[in-house]
């Protein structure tokens, strides 16, 4: 399976960004909703709508695409 | 030169190979539980076990585990190693489990029909829905005794016993009035085999046309029989569902169920690490894992809370943690004797 997004989907409402246990682990300050200091997290909110940085360190939880409120970011 | 032949159904599928003896890997998908253990097992690396943290969240349309059938050489250690029945092994037709010739893992789950009293609390704790409890209720009637009258004449026909009887024992039959018949009712009946005795009607009736008396609680007692109020019942566990958690047994409160689990281990959840993604919560498949809900605002309870009573240790929650926060040991594997020391090793290897 695949880390994919619809950029016409997003909101850019950051939860994936904020739920993401990776992203927490590589940059924790995203847990407080501060937005990362690193490009090195999975996906990150550029310009109002999401786009994957590094979707290489996915482990495929499934956690991003349940908390997503428009289908914008999934696994296929 | 005899090859093998995959047919896939579904999320299940069947891996095949037909010389002198026909062997056969069938897969089903809804029985696995995402552990992995075939992964570890299988001597060729033939077996991939999927994403299944994602597979089981978003509910997928996709098998957990993939079986490459060109490097699969059918010798069924992932399905002795399957501690759930995901992954069956024939031999013409015969399968491994039930050939002593092949290891087994020792661990059952039972419910005892002459210590059950058909609560259905197992019924409904079970975390795979595996349990069925049958249960034959005594009849209303014959667990109370009393009197009840309606005197018709003193009767109104108002139909306030009819709306608070409980039981729904009384039935007014009402009409429209007519100056030949100038009634708003044209009977009302009390059906004995429904009534409880309560007394409710008789206390509402506006016009005390309703006597009743309830010998239950008094001298009564000598009109009913203990046999009577008996519950029958029997309990069915289905064995391709049951993974042996251990829930039944635990929430049983008569110990009428018994769990053998196949493994003994340790689990462990750093506390540091978790992110509280879930994952774990959402896989496992014996419902250890949880969130607390904290009891007074305020209250820092643990992150992820874990009961190992119910544990099975599959390792499916390792598995799907992204963050690496959980760790499964399997100290000790219990199985039958086998005189084939390549299979001895094998199932010693699942210890960690």
């Amino acid at each position: 399976m695949e880390l994919k997004v619809e950029q016409d989907n997003c909101l850019g409402c950051g939860v994936c960004v904020v739920a993401c246990p990776v992203n927490v682990s590589i940059s924790p300050e995203v847990a407080g909703g501060h937005g990362s200091k690193t490009e090195e997290v999975i996906m990150m909110v550029e310009n109002g709508v999401i786009k994957l940085f590094s979707p290489e360190k996915c482990t495929k939880c499934g956690t991003c695409q349940m908390f997503c409120p428009t289908d914008a970011i999934w696994l296929e | 030169m005899v090859s093998n032949t995959k047919e896939v159904k579904a999320l299940d599928f069947d891996v095949t190979r037909s010389a002198e003896e026909e062997r056969k890997l069938a897969f089903k998908d809804e029985l696995c539980i995402g552990c992995g253990i075939c992964e570890k097992v299988c001597p060729v690396e033939a077996i991939e076990l999927g994403d299944i943290g994602a597979i089981v969240r978003t509910d997928a349309d996709v098998s957990k585990i993939c079986v490459d059938e060109n490097k699969c050489v059918l010798c069924g250690m992932c399905s002795v190693g399957c501690p759930v029945d995901a992954l069956e092994f024939t031999i013409d037709g015969e399968s491994i489990s039930d050939m002593d010739a092949y290891p087994q893992y020792l661990s059952s789950a039972e419910i005892d029909d002459e210590t059950c009293i058909y609560c259905k609390a197992c019924e409904t704790a079970c975390p795979r829905e595996a349990i069925t409890i049958a249960r034959e209720l005594p009849e209303r009637a014959k667990l109370v005794t009393g009197e009840i009258e309606i005197d018709k004449d003193i009767c109104i026909n108002c139909g306030i016993c009819e709306e608070m009887c409980p039981a729904d024992a009384i039935t007014m039959d009402s009409k429209i009035p007519t100056s030949a018949d100038p009634t708003v009712a044209s009977d009302i009946n009390v059906d004995k085999d429904k009534c409880v005795y309560c007394l409710i009607c008789k206390k509402s009736c506006p016009v005390d046309a309703i006597m009743a008396a309830c010998r239950s609680c008094s001298y009564g007692e000598y009109d009913l029989d203990p046999a009577d109020s008996e519950i029958t019942g029997s309990s069915f566990i289905d064995d391709d569902l049951c993974v042996r958690c251990g829930w039944c047994e635990e929430i049983c409160p008569v110990d009428a169920a018994k769990v053998k689990k196949p493994f003994k281990g340790e689990l462990t959840v750093d506390e540091d690490k978790c992110t509280t993604c879930g994952a774990c919560v959402d896989i496992c498949p014996c419902d250890v894992l949880s969130f607390p809900q904290p009891e007074e605002v305020g209250q820092i309870v643990e992150k992820v809370y874990k009961d190992e009573k119910y544990c099975i240790y599959c390792g499916a929650c390792a598995n799907v943690c992204p963050v690496e926060a959980i760790e499964v040991k399997r100290t000790d594997v219990d199985y039958t004797p086998t005189k084939s020391k390549s299979w001895k090793n094998k199932m010693e290897s699942l210890k960690t």
